[in-house]
């Protein structure tokens, strides 16, 4: 890896943006990651960035246990993020799907099945310190080894 | 042939403003919206079907887990109604508890709903405000409770636990820094120049089009309607409840309604602290067969439980209709139309504080 | 002109300005009272079964024996840290925030008892739910892998190609049998009663 390549990732690993979504969730996973933004917590300071535009993120934060609608638009739009990409998995719904994996229902878990997953974050719902504090262990991993090929 | 549309102009469903996915489809002249059409669909995940065959145990974190900003009124309305079936009467301690539990979620759901408007019409520094104070509300449901968002507080005849004095004091004074605070963010907001641009005389529901399309919650009290099942509540009517009403049915209205809502659940708090005296917080009981409908106020409005359970305890027919269902239509049919910029959609449609995954459950 | 003054005197609190000139992160902690996911105390657990009937989620905790000691054990990605487990354990072996203090102190229980339904037209007479039910297993350890025993005293076991109960009051609504059903023919009512004040 080229000395560039290291400045860049390290210049990278510092300023992460973040997108969410949600694949059929009961919002209480999303307040959660709201509630990262808060000044208690202040999820900026670390260079972190929720910007909800898949085209300019990094991290992409599942929340949901996969509703049939989704089927076929969360493998399009986990294209659309630019390489390096990784998705994390918050609270229970897109591991194990919950409460809501029982018979009868619609939702299809785990979200692996779909797309590949990088870290889970169990708990229904996490707390937001736990939300930041699995981020910030994974952001110098995203781009540690990342080498950029020409196209 | 004339053209009457411009473009059609789709919101959504993944967007910055909005917490949930879903999509507003309008049809614009200029930047004049003239129809709007809410889609939906993107987080069912069939609940109640779920819910079907199962004992009040689960059916109990199943409904919590509704809508995971207003857990504790699906909660509370759902033990009250398989309360009501079997004739189980919670103790008088814990029905106090019970609402200050669920008024302490009302507020934290009410400073999440303006905080989105402010972020919405950016105003970020009110919105961070107002997301830091909902922290404290949080703070005190964790006290409480145990857990942030989905609680588990309320069981059949009574409450999971009980409050010491230590946290009856910690929570007063939560209460008096959020009246404080809250008194100072209310002042900056009905001042405020720009906000007032954005809000006032936006996105107006009149009485008659609140009536005709059976609008709930602030959205139908910021226009003039007297609608709170909190009204026939025998525990809140003990406390002396009357409900916040304004006459405008702008933007302003609906927000400020929230805002005096949240203190009037610092009253109703206060006031449940003073009259609860010492005693049991749980009283048995099993659930026995029947079928009942039963109303609850939920921050957002008006929530049905319809049930029928059997003699083990077990739900076998449950429907629930949640408040979002009828506000997000009169958003979509009477505030969204003749709105005069596009930029007014996403913070009309915020205004009456939809939630999608109540909505599609 | 009365919102700037509002503005200047929101900026000049001196509250604001300590906070804007001393600005601090909170540090990432999680307060004793929170519901964590339940954790072990050194009691030991009886197998009793209570936690696996109360437990409101799919497949979050298990009792199973290692090194001879039989513990409960919780998956996390499916516990949804309810803290019911807690509270209806009457061994406190569970802990998690301050449900074991208040669980105590005010002497909480929630009790169960259970009737099982076996939906006759779905039932195949495979004996899963016979094989798979662990108080069956204690009772009648030459229990077959057809289901089918010689004891009377399990709560249920295939007789002539069906699953018939026998002993309702011995279940301990587990949940077990409803799991390894593949029919879905199965199902285990478990009532249960929130008390307060010991044995009502």
């Amino acid at each position: 890896m080229s000395l560039l390549q290291h400045l860049k990732n390290s210049v990278r690993s510092r300023s992460i943006h973040v997108a969410y979504v949600n694949v059929g969730s009961c919002n209480g996973c999303d307040i959660e990651i709201l509630a990262c933004l808060s000044p208690r917590y202040d999820i900026e300071q670390y260079g972190i960035y929720v910007h909800n535009n898949p085209r300019e993120a990094d991290v992409l934060l599942i929340t949901g246990a996969f509703s049939p609608q989704w089927e076929d638009k969360l493998k399009p739009l986990w294209d659309k993020i630019p390489h390096p990409k990784v998705a994390v998995a918050i609270g229970n719904c897109p591991i194990s799907g919950c409460v809501f994996n029982r018979p009868e229902t619609l939702v299809d878990p785990p979200v692996s099945k779909h797309i590949p997953i990088a870290a889970e974050i169990p708990g229904c719902p996490p707390r937001p310190t736990e939300i930041i504090s699995t981020i910030l262990s994974l952001a110098p991993l995203i781009f540690k080894d990342y080498e950029e090929t020409i196209r | 042939m004339k053209k009457t549309v411009d473009i059609s102009l789709p919101v959504g469903p993944m967007h910055p403003c909005f917490k949930e996915p879903c999509r507003i489809k309008c049809e614009t002249r200029g930047e004049y919206v003239l129809a709007a059409e809410v889609e939906l669909g993107y987080v069912k995940k069939g609940i109640e079907r779920i819910m079907r065959g199962r004992p009040w145990q689960e059916v109990m974190f199943l409904a919590e887990r509704v809508c995971g900003i207003c857990s504790v009124i699906h909660n509370f309305v759902f033990i009250e109604s398989v309360e009501h079936i079997s004739g189980i009467v919670p103790t008088e301690r814990a029905a106090y508890l019970r609402v200050i539990v669920n008024e302490l979620d009302r507020m934290q759901s009410h400073l999440l709903a303006n905080y989105s408007y402010c972020y919405t019409i950016e105003h970020e520094t009110l919105a961070m405000y107002l997301l830091n104070l909902r922290e404290t509300v949080m703070d005190q449901l964790e006290l409480i409770t145990g857990a942030r968002v989905t609680c588990a507080f309320i069981v059949p005849g009574g409450v999971r636990c009980d409050i010491s004095s230590d946290i009856a004091d910690e929570l007063r004074s939560a209460l008096d820094h959020i009246d404080a605070e809250l008194t100072r963010f209310i002042r900056i907001f009905e001042t405020g120049p720009l906000i007032g641009l954005r809000s006032k005389g936006i996105g107006i529901l009149t009485k008659d089009a609140a009536i005709e399309s059976h609008a709930v919650g602030p959205t139908a009290r910021a226009s003039g309607i007297d609608n709170d099942q909190r009204s026939t509540h025998p525990t809140y009517t003990a406390l002396g409840f009357s409900p916040v009403i304004r006459q405008e049915g702008d933007n302003f209205a609906r927000i400020m309604v929230r805002f005096e809502e949240v203190f009037q659940s610092i009253r109703l708090i206060r006031s449940a602290l003073e009259a609860m005296r010492e005693g049991p917080i749980r009283g048995g009981g099993t659930i026995k067969a029947g079928s009942i409908r039963y109303r609850g106020e939920a921050p957002r409005g008006e929530l049905l439980y319809e049930l029928t359970t059997d003699d083990y305890g077990r739900i076998l027919e449950i429907a629930i209709q949640t408040p979002s269902i009828p506000n997000i239509q009169v958003c979509a049919h009477a505030m969204l139309i003749d709105a005069q910029s596009a930029a007014d959609i996403t913070s009309i449609f915020i205004s009456s504080d939809p939630c999608i995954a109540c909505t599609e459950r | 002109m009365l919102s700037i003054i509002n503005y200047i005197r929101e900026f000049l609190r001196p509250h604001w300005i300590t906070t804007f000139f001393t600005a601090k992160t909170a540090p990432l902690v999680t307060p004793p009272h929170f519901r964590d996911f339940p954790e072990l105390t050194d009691k030991e657990c009886t197998h009793c079964l209570a936690c696996m009937m109360i437990c409101p989620a799919p497949e979050a905790i298990t009792v199973v024996k290692r090194e001879e000691i039989w513990r409960p054990e919780i998956t996390k990605g499916h516990c949804i840290r309810c803290g019911l487990c807690i509270e209806a354990c009457p061994e406190d072996v569970l802990t998690s925030g301050r449900i074991l203090a208040y669980k105590k102190e005010e002497e909480l229980t929630l009790q169960g008892t259970f009737h099982i339904e076996i939906d006759q037209s779905k039932c195949m007479g495979c004996g899963n739910c016979t094989v798979a039910c662990p108080v069956n297993r204690e009772i009648d350890p030459a229990l077959r892998s057809s289901g089918t025993s010689t004891s009377d005293e399990v709560i249920m076991r295939v007789d002539t190609g069906q699953n018939k109960v026998l002993h309702e009051e011995k279940c301990t609504g587990c949940k077990t049998c409803e799991e390894s059903c593949s029919n879905g023919a199965i199902r285990v009512a478990r009532i249960v009663e929130a008390l307060q004040g010991g044995e009502k």
